[in-house]
């Protein structure tokens, strides 16, 4: 699509929420549904359909790369998510990896897969691929991925030492991952992927360390991201860039100047009419309500919702940048609290 | 004798080679190792805490001046251990039930132990059961709890309701935290301290084990 596609939308003031997650939850059997590409599909078009989108924004599972890359390593799929590597993989390993490109999917991937094939052929709606962006990737990978990369960071070589040679060759391997699923999410019909990079943040990148001149975020995030979107934008395909990490101005800068996204959507942390300022005109900005507090009367009470959301579309006026009212993530359903979440996402939209 | 002083730049660079170093070195001179740590490893901790607190410092630097004392601490708890040396407290923390992250966790693991406390790390998706049976074989008188999703924190309650079914409640303190987790939802559900960062739960583990 043309950048004036999402320009256009935030011109007539669309609002949503990444809320496939609220409207799976409402269905009997979510569990089996996530395993049919054409129920999954509904799901996400109703999604869209309740929401006044034409934005088909899938599911937010950022599991799915992980169990991707384990399975042709042997792991079984019930043994994934607690599954790190706690040394270097071994060269064979990521041989294995570089070179399965071919290898099938499992059936809760191709049903994705499917789902972003049923919004394209039987919908008008915008097909929206989704996955977890590689650094994230890599630190799913890795049983305590802070320390290594801060060594990196330092300088520290993948010669020098086996925590840095484990991120090395995770990141290598989530890269390849990552394009296997983009390529097969393009194959499947989607027009825009939605990249998820939560874990590129403070938490993982020191800003001490950038700071004083380290070019981790550069080798370990913009890299990587960079030939992902080199793959997205030879089939036309538009990034929507989502990080809800805590982050610094300048990492914002660099995502929107050096990957330039489509619409970038950052979290209830950042000030979107202040990030404006670092933000070319002609990306989009989303979010960035504090959807992930919903569930709590104490913590988020609805007249905070309405008050945040309003001063959220008066500042983003007021900067002219454009915007896309929305969730700060994926409205995840709670059991407990599913009907006050859905109230205050109503409020979001209304306010 | 080694320079000692090097320790606690060690320590505050978090540069574990370093520290593992000069801990040996100071050990094989004779060293006592409480002086070690009350005189160069809690210093050197405690200015971390405090670079953190004033934005010097941040997470990636936190978590390797934790790893830098980890390591020497593991030359020293042995010596500790013979010369009957009490922790500074006795912890059982995980993530619990139902939640697979444990990145918050390991930090708050590493920063307690920096901090002198022994911690017994149960690891992710921890069932109620498995903290009762960590607090009666440790006899620890502090349970961490941290959850990141939304859907995971009602498991908190089930897990502080089930230590009070078990009778060990009284016996622990209990410390929340995680990314979703508000001090209020802390009172909600009985808990005794929240802290949203790992450098503050130090703190807040000193301050419950005083209350006693």
């Amino acid at each position: 699509m043309e950048r004036s596609f999402y320009l256009g939308l935030a011109a007539t003031g669309l609002r949503m929420p990444i809320g496939a997650d609220l409207v799976l939850h409402e269905q009997g059997g979510a569990e089996s549904i996530l395993y049919d590409a054409e129920r999954l599909g509904k799901v996400v078009a109703d999604a869209a359909v309740r929401y006044k989108t034409p934005l088909a924004f899938p599911l937010m599972d950022l599991r799915l790369e992980k169990a991707d890359l384990l399975s042709l390593l042997g792991v079984p799929e019930t043994e994934v998510d607690l599954y790190h590597f706690h040394t270097a993989p071994e060269s064979g390993q990521v041989e294995a990896v570089l070179r399965g490109g071919g290898r099938p999917f499992s059936a809760r991937i191709q049903a994705n897969q499917g789902a972003v094939r049923y919004i394209a052929e039987q919908t008008g709606l915008l097909p929206v691929g989704m996955l977890i962006g590689p650094f994230s990737l890599m630190t799913k990978l890795v049983a305590d991925p802070i320390a290594p990369v801060a060594m990196a960071g330092a300088g520290v070589t993948a010669e020098e030492d086996d925590g840095v040679r484990m991120v090395t060759r995770c990141l290598d391997m989530a890269l390849a991952t990552v394009l296997r699923s983009a390529r097969a999410q393009i194959a499947a019909g989607a027009k825009a992927i939605i990249v998820c990079e939560p874990a590129a943040n403070t938490v993982y990148i020191s800003p001490r360390q950038l700071k004083g001149g380290s070019d981790i975020f550069e080798r370990f995030v913009l890299a990587p991201n960079r030939q992902l979107c080199a793959l997205l934008a030879a089939h036309g395909v538009d990034l929507i860039f989502h990080d809800c990490g805590e982050l610094l101005t300048g990492m914002v800068r660099q995502f929107a100047e050096e990957l330039r996204p489509a619409v970038i959507s950052l979290g209830a942390s950042r000030r979107l009419w202040e990030d404006a300022a670092v933000v070319p005109k002609d990306i989009v900005l989303f979010g960035n309500l504090p959807t992930k507090t919903f569930y709590s009367d104490s913590a988020m009470p609805v007249e905070e919702v309405r008050r945040l959301t309003r001063e959220t579309v008066a500042n983003m006026r007021a900067c002219g940048h454009p915007h896309i009212c929305g969730s700060e993530c994926d409205v995840l359903h709670v059991p407990d609290a599913a009907a006050t979440i859905r109230h205050k996402v109503e409020v979001m939209l209304e306010a | 004798m080694p320079e000692l002083q090097k320790l606690y730049d060690a320590v505050l660079n978090g540069d574990q080679k370093t520290a593992v170093a000069i801990t040996q070195e100071a050990l094989a001179a004779g060293v006592d190792p409480m002086e070690l740590i009350t005189n160069y490893m809690v210093p050197a901790m405690d200015k971390v805490g405090s670079l953190f607190e004033c934005e010097e410092y941040f997470v990636p630097e936190l978590l390797l001046s934790a790893r830098a004392m980890k390591g020497s601490l593991e030359l020293l708890r042995p010596l500790l251990a013979a010369a009957g040396a009490q922790p500074a407290g006795r912890v059982v923390i995980g993530t619990v039930k139902g939640d697979l992250h444990d990145i918050g966790k390991n930090l708050v693991a590493s920063m307690l132990e920096g901090g002198g406390f022994e911690v017994m790390d149960l690891g992710a998706d921890v069932p109620p059961e498995k903290f009762i049976e960590a607090v009666r074989a440790r006899n620890a008188n502090i349970v961490c709890l941290s959850a990141l999703l939304t859907v995971t924190m009602p498991a908190m309650r089930t897990t502080i309701d089930a230590l009070k079914t078990a009778g060990v409640r009284e016996q622990v303190k209990v410390m929340v935290g995680g990314a979703p987790v508000t001090p209020q939802f802390a009172d909600e559900i009985g808990a005794d301290g929240y802290s949203d960062n790992a450098s503050a739960a130090v703190g807040l583990a000193r301050k419950l084990v005083k209350q006693g």
